[in-house]
């Protein structure tokens, strides 16, 4: 979806309506100046290195931290001059743990869930429909505090979702949970967004970040890069090699520096090299004159090779 | 209607973090109590056994009837006597005795020659009070023997015992007839506990939300502050009163301080002084950067005040007038005051409305300014 759509599709107003936002935290400016819309029923991905500022711009957006300057609207009610307005149609999952460790699993759920006036007959079945779907039925009377990472950031999603907001602002909400329970948190997204909400999530995770309908990427307090993944994907300049070998460190010290590498990095035991030149003889023949054999194949590119394009691009 | 659901909710919470945790529940049901105890026993102003040592430098019959006389009542404890009154230092800096009586060669032939006798009593002023107490005792003391000379001397001279006149030394105290300082102290305490308990709770509650983060959920939630911070101030009301009626009654039962006055009254000034205590815990906890901070402020402000500025021990005309003007910036004095009205003096509302009125004035813009500063402290 471009943006070109979204003006198509949302006659109606933004989720969210960001222009000239920033913030600082004394002599760092974490927030510098950042425009962003966010239509209406889009799953919208932010990424970028640590300390881009995504978590500051999650939190002006929730009306935690108050900007210094600039504006934004969710769903046109301003985040500083109405902030009341905002509050009552999102859910905003912070990064870290935000709920009580001495209350059960279900006091916690039924605590937020009466703060944010769900009727009592609708906090029950939700939470039962959320907590099997996240796999959490079977801890509904465990402190909250004795619950592993993973199944702690389960709940905060689910602690969220139950007055069922119509923006989800979720910052890296996946850190530290297993593979499979990512997989539940991503349907449960899918779900949110095919009942036509909208979501705004921070990941780390750049296969996360291949689900969502639009990226931006941040950096140093501004967005550098926006658009689809396929679009952010076919901007690389150069196609993405895999190199194979038993020692990938030689490989990447033997070709720093040979013609037609862009950026080459260790990516578990291979390294990624993105590839501006033509064939690849010149990188296979360095590798062959150093004394290694390795196997070169070129991969589709992926989100994963974006995001360090973009990271290198920009520092 | 939606706001009360959300007050509800949040007192359930309360109540549930209370039940989970053992140590706080027990502070707050036992630390009371210990309290109480520990500062009506520690806390005395009551005079006895004053370790004495008599120097007898007459050693006749009649120095040693009046040496008798310190040893006869409670008040004075004769450890002994000592050679010469060159170790009345030592005796002092060994802390030995806090009083040293001095009856001088010649005490006999004095008396019985109808003339002054004259008597040193040597008193350690490194604790004022007890020495302030054992000067005055001992005064007394020399009079009522002066007295009896006097009386007997005039006897065996057939005078009329009325025409010799003489002074009578017996002081009398109102409102606490033994002057039992446990009694005195006992309704003060029950305010300055009741503040301990409320601005600690209250300031180490509300930080622990920051800490966890929680009180960003209740920003993104549609809880106003004031329902927030109402429905934090409720629990802690509950356990206040509780707190007091555990403290009215040891103190009642155990030390016996009577309740003379208007009860009606008594719990009209609890109920503000708690919310004025409940309001400067927020007060304090949107000043404190962290829970422990927030614990030793908290004890500050309710524990040196309440203790010092409030007119518990020390009468609040005798500190200096800045400090006076200080006092009037804590609660505990208005509430001091109208307590021990009420128990001893037998207090009602027109006896103490001036102070229930500041009491009044000094919650409501208490609660205010709590709301305000939270206010601020909430979207940074």
């Amino acid at each position: 979806m471009t943006a070109d759509t979204t003006a198509e599709t949302a006659g109606a107003i933004a989720a969210i309506e960001a222009t000239g936002l920033r913030r600082t935290f004394g002599a760092t400016v974490a927030v510098d100046g950042i425009d962003l819309t966010v239509p209406e029923g889009v799953l919208y991905g932010l990424i970028g290195p640590d300390g881009a500022g995504k978590s500051t711009l999650l939190r002006m957006l929730a009306t935690v931290l108050r900007p210094d300057s600039g504006e934004a609207s969710v769903f046109g009610a301003s985040v500083v001059h109405d902030p009341d307005r905002v509050t009552s149609q999102i859910g905003y999952m912070s990064q870290q743990f935000c709920l009580y460790p001495d209350l059960t699993v279900a006091e916690n759920i039924e605590f937020f869930a009466r703060l944010r006036g769900v009727p009592k007959a609708e906090r029950r079945t939700r939470a039962a429909s959320l907590l099997t779907a996240l796999g959490l039925a079977d801890v509904t009377t465990r402190r909250a505090g004795r619950l592993s990472g993973g199944m702690k950031q389960k709940l905060m999603l689910a602690t969220t979702l139950m007055h069922e907001p119509r923006l989800l602002l979720l910052d890296e909400p996946t850190t530290g949970v297993d593979p499979v329970s990512r997989r539940e948190f991503w349907q449960i997204l899918a779900r949110v967004r095919s009942e036509g909400r909208t979501v705004l999530v921070a990941t780390p995770y750049m296969d996360e970040a291949e689900r969502c309908t639009d990226v931006a990427f941040m950096d140093a307090g501004t967005i550098t890069r926006r658009g689809t993944p396929a679009e952010i994907k076919a901007s690389l300049p150069g196609r993405v090699l895999e190199v194979g070998a038993p020692d990938p460190r030689a490989v990447l010290a033997a070709i720093k520096g040979v013609d037609g590498v862009r950026q080459a990095h260790l990516l578990g035991d291979h390294v990624r090299v993105l590839w501006s030149g033509g064939n690849t003889t010149g990188l296979a023949d360095r590798l062959v004159a150093v004394g290694i054999t390795a196997e070169i194949d070129e991969i589709p590119a992926d989100m994963e090779a974006a995001f360090s394009y973009l990271a290198q691009d920009a520092g | 209607m939606n706001g009360l659901d959300r007050i509800m909710a949040i007192v359930v919470k309360e109540f549930r973090h209370l039940l989970r945790d053992p140590r706080v529940l027990a502070t707050v049901l036992l630390l009371p109590i210990a309290q109480m105890l520990l500062f009506a026993y520690a806390i005395s102003f009551d005079v006895r056994n004053v370790p004495t040592i008599v120097i007898d430098q007459d050693q006749t019959p009649a120095s040693r009837a009046y040496v008798q006389t310190y040893s006869a009542g409670g008040f004075f404890q004769v450890r002994g006597d000592a050679a010469g009154i060159g170790d009345v230092d030592g005796i002092f800096r060994r802390g030995e005795a806090s009083v040293v009586v001095v009856v001088p060669a010649g005490f006999e032939r004095a008396i019985t020659s109808g003339a002054k006798a004259d008597v040193d009593v040597i008193v350690d002023g490194s604790d004022p009070n007890a020495a302030r107490m054992g000067q005055a005792y001992a005064l007394a003391l020399n009079r009522l023997y002066g007295q009896q000379v006097a009386a007997v001397w005039a006897e065996k001279q057939g005078l009329d015992l009325s025409a010799a006149g003489g002074l009578d030394p017996r002081v009398r105290t109102w409102f606490n007839p033994d002057r039992q300082s446990s009694i005195f102290l006992i309704p003060g305490l029950v305010a300055v506990i009741l503040m301990i308990v409320c601005v600690q709770q209250t300031a180490v509650t509300v930080v622990r939300e920051r800490d966890l983060h929680t009180a960003e959920q209740m920003v993104v939630s549609p809880v106003t502050h004031t329902e927030l911070i109402v429905g934090k101030l409720l629990p802690w009301t509950i356990l206040a009163f509780f707190d007091m009626g555990m403290v009215v009654a040891v103190g009642m039962l155990v030390f016996g301080v009577p309740l003379r006055g208007s009860v009606v009254l008594l719990l009209v000034a609890s109920l503000l002084f708690v919310f004025a205590s409940l309001a400067m815990g927020v007060i304090v906890s949107t000043i404190a950067p962290s829970m422990e901070t927030a614990n030793v402020m908290a004890l500050m402000l309710a524990f040196l005040p309440g203790l010092l500025l409030s007119g518990l021990a020390f009468p609040l005309e005798s500190i200096p007038v800045v400090l006076q003007w200080v006092s009037s910036v804590f609660p505990a004095r208005y509430m001091v005051d109208i307590s021990r009205g009420v128990f001893l003096k037998g207090a009602g509302f027109s006896d103490e409305w001036p102070q229930l009125g500041s009491l009044a004035l000094y919650t409501v813009v208490a609660l205010f300014l709590a709301v305000r500063l939270y206010a601020r402290k909430v979207r940074t």
